[in-house]
Formats: C-alpha cells, sequence, structure tokens
C-alpha cells in the first residue's frame, strides 16, 4: 500500500526532534484553512513592498537584468529571499520566472546586475559551481536522465561523491561504502516520492508527472542549502502534491530554504511563507500569501491588464 | 566455389591485426560517444599520432621503440587536450565539424611535401619494430605457419595479434571498471542531458575532458600497433573513413555496451573479407556476364565496403540497438 501516511509519521518524527529554542521556533500565524504551514517569525517584519529587506536573506540580487532581443525578459531592482523559509515565485506566463531562476543559478548570462548566495557575492557564477555550493534547482521542462535507472537519477545527485573521482572509480574499495550509504539515502527518498516500485525501471519510462518528481528527489539527494524548484507540482496528482510539500515544509523546519515557482493558488497559499510576484520581468509585489493573492495590480498582472500606477 | 577458402579469409581478418586496430579505435569512440555523448568523427587523427608518433620517433629521430611509443601515446594525448579545450564547449554538431577537421588537417600537414624530411610527406615512413619482434615466442621461421587452411597467420602475425587481442582486452576491462563507477554515471548523465549534470554540481566541461583523452588515448594505442604492425605509417592509411568504419563497428556491436565495440570490429572485419572473397571467387569462375564481371573485377574490396554498409542499414531496422545493445534503451529514442 503506498504511503499517504507515512511521510506524516516520519514527519512528527523530525518535528519532535527539533531542538525547542533554535532561535527561531515557527509562530503559529492564523492558519489558512486546509491545515498550512505556519509562516517563519523574523519574515512577519518584513514590509509589504517590492524589494522589501530581509533579516537574513540568503540570496540578495540587485539590477539583475536579461533580454531577447527586443524584450526585457528580467528586470529585477532589488529582491532578497529569506533564509529557512518557503517563497513563492508567481507571475502569468513569460513573466520571467523562469529566465529568473536561469540567472541566479548560471545557466544564462545575465545583462547587468550581481547578486549574493549564502553571504557571499557571486563573481562568476557558473552553473556547477552554484550547485556545489547548495543552489540546486530543477527545471519546468523535466531533465530525467532517460537512459539511466530511477535509482541511478537519484544517486547522480548525491554530493561530494568518491567515485566520482577518476582516480578513485576504478577501486570500488575507496567509494563503495559512501555509496551504500547513498542508495540508503536515495531509497528512502523513492519511497517518499512515490516511485521506490520503479527504482530499477529507465527513468525514460516514467510518466510526465513521475519524473517531476524524480527530479525534486534527485534535487534533495544533492544536500540543497537553497532549492529553487520551477512547477514542482505541474502534473502531479493533488494528493501526492499535497504530501511533497508536507515534505518540503519540514525540510523547511530544518534549515533549508525553498524558493518555488508555481500557478496553483491553493498550492501557494498552502505552503509558502512569503510570496514575491513578477510581471514583465520586473517585481510588482511581495508579502504574505493572504496578501498578495488580494492584491488589486497583481490581480490585473494575471489578467493582463495594466495600469498606469502600475506601469512604472 | 570454394566456401572453406572464403570462410578462412574472413576468420583471418575478423581475427588479425586490422580488427584489433579497429575494436582499439572503437572502444575509444565507445568511451567518447557511447557514453558520454561526445560526436567524435575525427577518431582518426588519434590513431594517426599515435602511429607517427612512434613511427618519427624511430624513423626519424632515432629513438627506441618504446620511446616512439610513449610518444605516439602522448601525442594523442595532447591532441584531445588541445582539441578539447576550444570546442568541449561548443554544441554536439560544431564538435563534431571540428573534430574531422583537425584530423583532416594534421592528416595533410603530415602528408604534405614540406613535411618530408620529418614525417615522410607523402612518401610515407618506415621504421625498424625489430625490438617489438625481438620478444617473439613463436618460431619463425619462412614455413612456420599457424592455423588451418586460409585462416593462418606467420609467427611475426601470430605474435602481433596476442599482444594486440590481449591489449583489447585489457582496455576492454579498464573501462568496464571506470564506467561501473559514480564516474561512469556522471559520463551518462552528460550523454543524457549536460544540464542536468551541470543542476547537480557536475563539472561536465571537465569529465568531457577525461573522456575525450581517454578514449583518444585508446585510440592512439590502435595507432600504435598499426605502426609496428607495418613498420610505418602512411598519410593515405588515416583518411576520415577509418572514423567511420569505427562507428560502424561501434554501432553493429551496440555502442555503450562493454563488448559491443569488440565484436563490431570483428564483424566488420569478418563481413568484409567473406564478401570481397566471395565477390573474387565469383568473378574467378565467370559465373556472370562479362559486363558485370568486369565490374566486379578489380573493386572486390570497395563494394565489399558498400555491403558492409548495407549491413549496418539492415541492422539499424532490424536490431537498432546493435548485437549486444539493449532494446528497451534504444526504444527510449522515440519518446
Ligand atoms: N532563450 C530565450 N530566447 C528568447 N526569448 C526567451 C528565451 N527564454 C525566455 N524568453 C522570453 O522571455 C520571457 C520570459 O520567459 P520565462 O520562461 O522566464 O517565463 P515564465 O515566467 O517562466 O513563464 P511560464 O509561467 O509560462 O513558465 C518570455 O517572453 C520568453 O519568450
Ligand atoms: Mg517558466
Amino acid at each position: 500500500m503506498p504511503d499517504e501516511l507515512t511521510p506524516q509519521a516520519d514527519s512528527e518524527q523530525r518535528e519532535a526532534a527539533l531542538p525547542p529554542a533554535d532561535g527561531g521556533v515557527p509562530a503559529i500565524e492564523p492558519a489558512p484553512a486546509d491545515g498550512g504551514v505556519p509562516a517563519i517569525e523574523p519574515i512577519l517584519t518584513v514590509p509589504h513592498e517590492p524589494g522589501a529587506p530581509k533579516p537574513d536573506p540568503i540570496l540578495e540580487v540587485d539590477g539583475l537584468s536579461r533580454s531577447f532581443g527586443g524584450l526585457l525578459a528580467v528586470d529585477v531592482d532589488h529582491l532578497e529571499v529569506q533564509r529557512g523559509a518557503t517563497t513563492a515565485l508567481i507571475g502569468p506566463n513569460g513573466a520571467g520566472k523562469t529566465t529568473l531562476f536561469n540567472l541566479l543559478s548560471g545557466f544564462e548570462r545575465a545583462d547587468t546586475g550581481h547578486w549574493s548566495f549564502n553571504g557571499e557575492a557571486v563573481t562568476n557564477p557558473s552553473a556547477d559551481g552554484l550547485a556545489r555550493k547548495g543552489m540546486i534547482r530543477t527545471f519546468q521542462l523535466t531533465k530525467s536522465l532517460a537512459k539511466l535507472t530511477v535509482i541511478d537519477n537519484v544517486l547522480l545527485g548525491a554530493p561530494r561523491q568518491r567515485g566520482e573521482k577518476l582516480w578513485a572509480a576504478p577501486f570500488p574499495n575507496r567509494w563503495r561504502s559512501q555509496e551504500e550509504a547513498n542508495t540508503e539515502r536515495a531509497e528512502a527518498l523513492l519511497e517518499r516520492f512515490n516511485l521506490a516500485h520503479m527504482r530499477d525501471e529507465l527513468a525514460g519510462t516514467l510518466s510526465g508527472g513521475q519524473r517531476k518528481l524524480l527530479e525534486v528527489a534527485r534535487a534533495l539527494m544533492a544536500d540543497p542549502v537553497l532549492i529553487m524548484l520551477d512547477e514542482p507540482m505541474a502534473g502531479v496528482n493533488p494528493a501526492l502534491a499535497q504530501s511533497l510539500m508536507h515534505h518540503i515544509t519540514q525540510l523547511v523546519y530544518e534549515g533549508l530554504s525553498v524558493v518555488f515557482i508555481e500557478h496553483a493558488m491553493d498550492v501557494v497559499t498552502g505552503i509558502s511563507d512569503w510570496v514575491v510576484v513578477l510581471a514583465q520581468g520586473q517585481v510588482i509585489a511581495e508579502g504574505p500569501p493572504w496578501k498578495v493573492i488580494h492584491d488589486d495590480q497583481v490581480i490585473d498582472a494575471y489578467l493582463g491588464r495594466r495600469r498606469a500606477g502600475a506601469a512604472r | 566455389m570454394d566456401f572453406s577458402i572464403i570462410f578462412g579469409n574472413a576468420a583471418r581478418a575478423a581475427f588479425g591485426p586490422e580488427a584489433v586496430i579497429l575494436a582499439l579505435a572503437a572502444i575509444g569512440l565507445n568511451v567518447h560517444f557511447g557514453y558520454t555523448g561526445l560526436l567524435n568523427i575525427g577518431q582518426v587523427g588519434f590513431l594517426l599520432l599515435g602511429a607517427y608518433g612512434t613511427s618519427v620517433s624511430v624513423a626519424t629521430f632515432g629513438w627506441s621503440l618504446w620511446a616512439g611509443v610513449v610518444v605516439g601515446l602522448l601525442l594523442s594525448v595532447a591532441f584531445a587536450v588541445a582539441l578539447g579545450i576550444p570546442t568541449l564547449r561548443l554544441n554536439t554538431v560544431m564538435f563534431a565539424m571540428v573534430t574531422i577537421a583537425a584530423a583532416e588537417i594534421i592528416r595533410i600537414l603530415i602528408g604534405s611535401t614540406d613535411a618530408i624530411g620529418l614525417t615522410g610527406g607523402p612518401l610515407s615512413v618506415s621504421f625498424d619494430a625489430g625490438a617489438f619482434y625481438d620478444l617473439n615466442p613463436y618460431p619463425d621461421g619462412p614455413h612456420d605457419r599457424y592455423g588451418i587452411g586460409t585462416f593462418e597467420f606467420t609467427g611475426q602475425q601470430l605474435w602481433v595479434i596476442t599482444v594486440g587481442w590481449l591489449l583489447v582486452a585489457l582496455v576492454t576491462a579498464g573501462v568496464v571498471m571506470l564506467v561501473r563507477s559514480p564516474w561512469g554515471r556522471v559520463l551518462k548523465s552528460i550523454r543524457e542531458d549536460q544540464d542536468a549534470a551541470r543542476s547537480l554540481g557536475k563539472n561536465v566541461f571537465s569529465y568531457k575532458m577525461q573522456a575525450l583523452v581517454i578514449g583518444g588515448a585508446i585510440g592512439g594505442m590502435g595507432g600504435v600497433i598499426d605502426a609496428i604492425k607495418t613498420s610505418g605509417a602512411d598519410p593515405n592509411g588515416f583518411r576520415p573513413q577509418v572514423t567511420f568504419f569505427a562507428y560502424t563497428a561501434l554501432l553493429l556491436g551496440g555502442s555503450a555496451t562493454y563488448l559491443g565495440p569488440v565484436l563490431g570490429a570483428v564483424l566488420f572485419w569478418f563481413l568484409r573479407e567473406w564478401i570481397e572473397s566471395f565477390l573474387r571467387q565469383i568473378v574467378e569462375e565467370a559465373w556472370l556476364p562479362d559486363v558485370v564481371a568486369e565490374f566486379f573485377d578489380g573493386a572486390e574490396g570497395v563494394i565489399s565496403v558498400a555491403m558492409v554498409g548495407v549491413a549496418l542499414i539492415l541492422l539499424m531496422l532490424l536490431r537498432p540497438q546493435g548485437i549486444v545493445g539493449n532494446r528497451t534503451e534504444m526504444q527510449l529514442d522515440a519518446r
């Protein structure tokens, strides 16, 4: 019987294991009706405006822009992402959300601007270098490695593998123990993501939704400090998506920072502590979910209207 | 028509030094293309440098054969690095173009009249490979023959192929050990989607370079065997079709499999020689109308290569994964 309950049980254990006064015991917000998650206390003090400074930013972006031809896809004046929180990045199609991810994670070159990650200025952004520092992103169009098995896909995510060094590779005794520990972790993730039965299948045989799940599992395997998920729930069945979101919020309690792009508002309100709204490349609003989704300017942007005041 | 002659010739080619050389070229390509997805269509360049590095060191500089072998291998490694630095960040097609162009440029330079003093230029180069044959344990008198019928070798030939197939076995084992590791998993992930590998912190450029160097050095070994076998090197032996033959062998046997490139090389030479011998006998026995016979006469070699091409097309239709490949993997390409 595949789990809906296992993650729940497991997460309770994690919660219980949390040290009680770790600086930031989550303050209980007026909980959303669906039993959503309490917001992180520090973020409550942040003003609800674009570019608002955060108490403990893991990501700080300044003057970031990128255009394609004549189209200014991203044009972010200032943006900070709070550490240890779940931040949703929303906005209409073509708003520049994916492009912003690409820029920050080193997959695309910015025309102007700079940013810092985890307190360190990103001077020469390379995708793999940023990933090794703990910034792990997933892709809107999934990149499952079709001719690798599902378990190998997840194992690939493990950081600092000794067996990935050329001189150690031919000698399994140099890396076997680490590989076994990684395999155990990978199997636990597959279990969690309802993919355990596909363990030894080639990833190319998975369905679209399963590939999304696989990609998130692989990203988590990489021990991220900040995980950036591009529409992770698209095409995933709602019950499983719910359990996934729960899993992610548990990881946030343990110190992970999450930024995710999402179109479904119930998901956004369900798990995010903070919402950043992007439209035509610019941050047009920021704030807690219950506030942002009622913002007139946001509603207009989603409906494709542009007001005189909004067009800065 | 004597089929024992045809099969004897075919078997002789299938296990002869040419098959060894092709197998090494194809194993190198398997590392490049099969596991890493690098579309190297200049593999012959690595063979050329292995062969000329060995030959020129001995013939022109008067060094020992063993020093020549080392030079040949170092040159193919250097070629991999020099080729990789500017091109590994390019897309697949650009990379392919540069590899074939680079291999051709080297061949043309080495074969030019200006290079006569160094490489023999168009006249080819030859040297004394005695140091290698001195180690030959097989009696090698004028009447010593090993094998049955037309499937037979001289003592010297047997020594070359003994060493050659041992080398193929060692290299295959080495590739298996490498590829079965997390390192090999990274190579395959790059083949499947290099951005995914990058997003998980893998330095794609570095892994591609490692693969290019390893596969190139294996190709270089093929060139070294070629030089020793012929006691020299000729620029005409390193035309682009050598690379395409190696791809044919790799695809026949099965890309990204352990034994595919070796089985493919054996099969390639078996088929090629079988068809050529068969055609030659047909012509000799005057079974064919004169017009056709005239067309075939002297063209058996060319036609047999064409027929191997036809065999490859049939194989791709009937068994696209190659002899030992995995069908399920192949079908994923269509998704
Ligand atoms: N490589 C590219 N070349 C040209 N234009 C591009 C490129 N990538 C993005 N764009 C353009 O930049 C704009 C922003 O695209 P982006 O993919 O970031 O949007 P998005 O907010 O992720 O949208 P969606 O919600 O539909 O995924 C779009 O108008 C798109 O056409
Ligand atoms: Mg997008």
